[in-house]
């Protein structure tokens, strides 16, 4: 393991749409509390691998997975894919909070597919999840605004509120700042750096200078396969393999 | 997946011209720089005190062109954000540059201690700072070209001619307190000369410096995984002199 305890892991991962494999063989740890960064040109399964690392790949049609994805050393295909995304929550790459629904009902909505609960709990678990995604303060007085009323970039911490108020264990983000201004990009990543001390975090970003800002370890992806890992700081100044160079500077991609 | 590093040109032809330009100007100052040791030497050699004063006038010339290459290879990392072997050649310029304007420096150090009345030194004295003038001289110019066009062998060679000069620094120290013994009347010369073998010492190490970030540009190695660094003793305490080790 190359940075400390591994919680994510995958083993031989490999996904396909049909008969095509869009990824293939990928086994990869992620370390506990870490932040790791998926870079790779568009097409080289990125996405797909982030989709499977909590059971959203298989939510596609002639989709198939083979391989492990273990947390805490437990497959998670073996289990109910509902708590499996309890326990890996995601973020997507526009920010998608629920239009017809105020602020505070957006993140209190992953409570209550979780179960009933006491509506004090309901009040603490949704601004402990808006501090914690760093929106509280611009909020805490209009909850009970529509969601839409928000900006981008604040429309997306909502969505990391609503991920955390789940009480994940990991945070998949897939492109959480693509659709963001430099501000508001800025915001999320400051927050990123925040939640790594709570969360194993796994983004996936065509943003090269994002990655070296935030991860402490990057995987490059080329063509389905895996071509390096390693600590993000290394990978940028002193790639191991030809084709990371190649890419990072711009070579090809 | 292909183990193939996939063919074809870089999507920004433009960045590697940046790059290539960067090199040009660290290049440039490398020449100004070893102008100024090379018409510095000649201008002390010769106690010639006009020479000397056309060096000391190109101090200001040797600022601008370090001021140049720092806003320029800044600008580079600033806007193009290089990675791997970009952001290494742009990080190694930046720092080579600063052993550059040192190596000219010492040139100007040497214009400036210049004094009028030649023929003081002793002859060995005198063909043993030539000699480490020729050298250093060479080593300067190998690191430049090395820097230039990317050649590790080249910067690699450095490090055994600076023991060499190292060794040669060691023996002039000991050529000029005899004479000092002998000859306390030629106290400022001898003072000076001591001065001078100190600098194309430093030259050494500063060249010796070039070629180290250069390797590391290309290869990535940092000095430390390729050149250990031995323990190092005062002088008196050496028993055999070392070689191949570049331990400065």
């Amino acid at each position: 393991m190359i940075g400390g305890t591994a919680k994510l892991k995958t083993d031989r991962l490999t996904a396909y749409y049909g008969a095509n494999p869009a990824i293939k063989d990928i086994s990869l740890e992620f370390p506990e509390r870490k932040v790791t960064a998926i870079i790779g040109p568009s097409g080289c399964g990125k996405s797909t691998f982030i989709r499977c690392l909590n059971r959203m790949h298989e939510t596609q049609p002639k989709t198939k997975v083979e391989g492990k994805v273990l947390l805490d050393g437990e497959d998670i295909y073996t289990e109910d894919p509902v708590r499996v995304r309890r326990r890996i929550g995601m973020v997507f790459q526009k920010p998608n909070p629920f239009v017809t629904m105020s602020i505070y009902n957006n993140v209190s909505v992953a409570l209550r597919f979780n179960g009933h609960h006491p509506r004090d709990y309901v009040d603490a678990a949704v601004i402990r999840s808006l501090k914690q995604a760093a929106l509280w303060d611009e909020v805490k007085d209009r909850v009970d605004h529509p969601a839409t009323s928000l900006s981008g970039g604040q429309q997306q911490r909502l969505c990391i509120a609503r991920a955390l108020a789940a009480q994940p264990e990991v945070l998949l983000m897939d492109e959480p700042c693509s659709a963001l201004d430099p501000l508001a990009t800025a915001k999320i990543e400051e927050l990123i750096g925040q939640l790594k001390q709570d969360y194993t975090v796994v983004i996936v970003t065509h943003n090269l200078q994002q990655a070296a800002r935030v991860a402490d370890f990057t995987a490059f992806f080329y063509l389905g396969g895996l071509v390096e890992f390693g600590p993000t700081e290394t990978l940028f100044e002193r790639p191991r393999e030809k084709l990371t160079e190649s890419y990072i500077t711009g070579r090809f991609g | 997946m292909s183990p193939e590093q996939p063919p074809g040109p870089r999507a920004r032809p433009s960045y590697d011209l940046e790059i290539q330009h960067l090199k040009d100007r660290a290049a440039a100052m490398g020449e100004w720089s070893l102008g100024m040791v090379h018409d510095g030497w000649i201008a002390f050699e010769a106690s010639d005190l006009e020479a000397a004063q056309k060096v000391l006038d190109r101090g200001a010339g040797l600022d601008g062109l370090d001021d140049d290459m720092e806003h320029a290879a800044i600008a580079f990392m600033v806007l193009r954000q290089p990675t791997a072997v970009d952001l290494r050649t742009a990080a190694a310029l930046l720092k080579s540059t600063t052993h550059l304007d040192r190596i000219g420096r010492l040139g100007f150090d040497m214009a400036r201690i210049t004094t009028p009345g030649s023929g003081e030194d002793s002859a060995d004295l005198r063909r043993l700072l030539e000699q480490m003038d020729t050298i250093v001289e060479g080593m300067v110019r190998q690191s430049i070209d090395a820097m230039s066009h990317d050649r590790v062998d080249l910067a690699r060679q450095l490090f055994r001619q600076d023991d060499q000069v190292d060794s040669m620094h060691r023996e002039a120290n000991r050529k000029i307190l005899e004479q000092l013994g002998r000859a306390p009347a030629k106290s400022q010369r001898l003072a000076n000369d001591l001065l001078v073998a100190r600098h194309f010492e430093r030259i050494a190490d500063n060249a010796c410096k070039v070629g180290e970030k250069t390797i590391y540009a290309i290869t990535g190695q940092r000095r430390s995984e390729y050149l250990p660094r031995h323990s190092v003793v005062p002088y008196v305490l050496e028993t055999r002199p070392k070689s191949g080790t570049g331990g400065r």
